[in-house]
This record gives structure tokens, sequence and C-alpha cells, in this order.
């Protein structure tokens, strides 16, 4: 995110969307890379006869591990270089196949003033090519504001605990 | 019939011994993590206007949750089940260093995960984790009652939290 442009507290919008993540086609290679570089053997990620034929599924899984790090990383994006994603939830609704493409979006519900910074509650969930959801959360956002406060503070200090 | 015995009550608040990672942050493993997560913020892995705030390149938000595996010398279950077709290839507990439930039969389902993040991990810092049964309580659905179980899971690195993860499992 170097250069990146900060997006402040100010600036937020109620019931806008961040800029969409958009990334795929998930194809099997990318899932094996994943399932490799964190040591999950599940073979519904990469053993296309075990997940059909014995787990009864469409087809490979995307794994939830890889659509976790993608709703951090569009939300972390979002939040900018001064910016804090402080919690994030999700719910695995659906399966997402391999070969498909996923945006991963938010919309933001909530804005709530503090005296250093600001939070920003938001909506997510991971769509498919198709206009499915298949993860939806919630998420809120530490930002800082523009000409006050001592911006968001790192290690970030959740306010409840000040 | 109701699921939640004094038995499975008298679990809330235990809490697993603190464990650590078989490695440390390492240049390669977050590499292969931030490639893989198709996610190329230099914060993983140079020193720059952007990484400073962090006191130097760190992993990924999410890594610390990733690194509790095998060490050396552990049984190799992958070998042990080569010729099971059967075996689902799944590795590894599913709660966390704490004791199992004490029921049997019931389906475990994901009910979803909430993080709370509060730091990222260094490099060739050493991390640890510690669990918890954080609530267990009852609910009942249309094909009968469920045990909601929260197991919260803190990350630490060099004295600090890192994360806070709970995981909600339904057992039903």
């Amino acid at each position: 995110m170097a250069g990146a442009q900060q997006i402040f507290f100010d600036d937020v919008i109620l019931g806008t969307e961040i800029p969409a993540l958009v990334k795929g086609p998930l194809s099997a290679p990318i899932l094996m890379r994943w399932s490799a570089a964190i040591e999950n053997w599940h073979r519904i990620h990469y053993d296309r006869d075990f997940a059909v034929n014995h787990d009864k599924l469409p087809d490979l899984a995307i794994n939830g591990t890889l659509k976790q790090q993608l709703v951090a990383q569009a939300l972390r994006r979002w939040a900018g270089p001064a910016g804090w994603l402080w919690k994030v939830s999700f719910q695995f609704r659906a399966l997402n196949k391999v070969g498909e493409t996923l945006r991963i979006w938010a919309r933001v519900v909530g804005k709530r003033e503090l005296p250093d910074y600001g939070l920003v509650d938001l909506e997510l969930g991971i769509v498919n090519d198709a206009g499915a959801e298949s993860t939806p959360g919630t998420a809120v956002v530490a930002l800082p504001y523009r000409h006050r406060g001592a911006g968001v503070p790192y290690p970030f200090v959740p306010p409840d605990s000040k | 019939m109701a699921l939640l015995t004094r038995e499975i009550e008298a679990l809330v608040g235990m809490e697993s011994e603190e464990v650590a990672a078989c490695d440390r942050v390492e240049r390669g493993a977050v590499r292969r993590f931030a490639q893989a997560s198709l996610d190329d913020d230099p914060i993983y892995y140079e020193a720059s206007a952007a990484s400073e705030r962090f006191g130097g390149p760190v992993a990924p938000p999410l890594f610390p949750m990733t690194m509790f595996r095998d060490d050396f010398g552990s049984a190799d279950v992958l070998s042990e089940r080569a010729a099971d077709p059967d075996f689902d290839g799944i590795v590894g507990a599913t709660v966390q260093g704490l004791p199992p439930l004490p029921v049997s039969g019931l389906a475990l389902l994901n009910g979803g995960t909430e993080v709370e993040l509060f730091a990222y991990a260094p490099h060739g810092s050493r991390v640890t984790s510690k669990s918890r049964y954080e609530a267990i309580y009852e609910k009942s659905g249309k094909s009968g009652p469920m045990l909601f179980v929260v197991i919260a899971t803190d990350y630490m690195a060099e004295g600090r939290l890192l994360l806070r993860v709970r995981k909600t499992q339904i057992r039903r």
C-alpha cells in the first residue's frame, strides 16, 4: 500500500460501498498454492475425485481461509496506511467452487466519532460471477480525522479498554 | 432433550496452556502466504515508510492463525492414513488445546468466525496462542436443540496481543 491514498473519517458517507476487490478466476493451481502455503491438506481443495465422488460437492471448494484473507485485504486497502481494520466477522453460508471469480464488497452502515479517530461499521460479503452471496459478515474500521485527533494508535487500543 | 449439561457448563472459562508455534515468523513463509493470498502489500517484505508504523516488515494480519503446525518429530498422519480412501486430509485438532466437549454423535458445524486485530506479527517474532471456552449456550432449532460453543483464541508475539479470534461451533 506504499503511496496509497488515505481516506479520512470525515469523507466517509453512510450507505456507500468501498471499492470492491475482485479476484479470479480462482483456478486449481491457485487453490493448491494456498493449501500448500498454510499446510492445509483437506482434499476437497485439490482432489477433484474425492471432492465430487466422496464428499458429493459440485467441484473443488475455494478455501474459507483464502476468502477470509481476501476480505481482510479489501478492508485494509480501503483503511489506508493510517487506518486500522479492528474487527471482521464472517459466516460461511455457501460454497464457492474452483474457477469462480469473487467480488468482495462492503457497505458503510454506521459511523461513530471518538476523540482521536472515528469508527466505521460495515456490512460485507463475497459474491461470485453468478451474483450469489456466500460469506456475509461485518467489520469495524478505525479511520483518522482529516484535521483533528491524534490518529489511530498502533498497536490498536480498543476504545472500551482505554 | 437438553444438550447443555452441568458437565458441559463447567467448561466455560476453561483455558488451554499457552502454546508456541513451531517456527518463528519466517520471511519465506510470509512470502508464500502473501503470494498465495494474492496480496502484494510491500509491508510484508520491505522496510519502508509504510512498514515503519509497524516497526519493519510484518506478516499479513491473519497469518498467526495458520502458524500452528506439526513440528519435527510429530506423527505423520498423511503417511499413516495414505491407504485410507475415506481420509479427508484434515490434520490437527478442532478444539485448540482444550478438552473436547463431552458429547457424542453430534455433528460439528462452523457457525462463523470473528477476528479482532490489535497488531501484526513482526518478521522473526515467536507467536504463541492460548484458547478458552468463552461461552456455551443452547438454542432450539427446526431440527431440535443445538449447542453453540464459542472458543476464543488469543495470538501473541513479543508480549503483545496480535489477534483475538472467536470461533462459534454449532453441535446438533
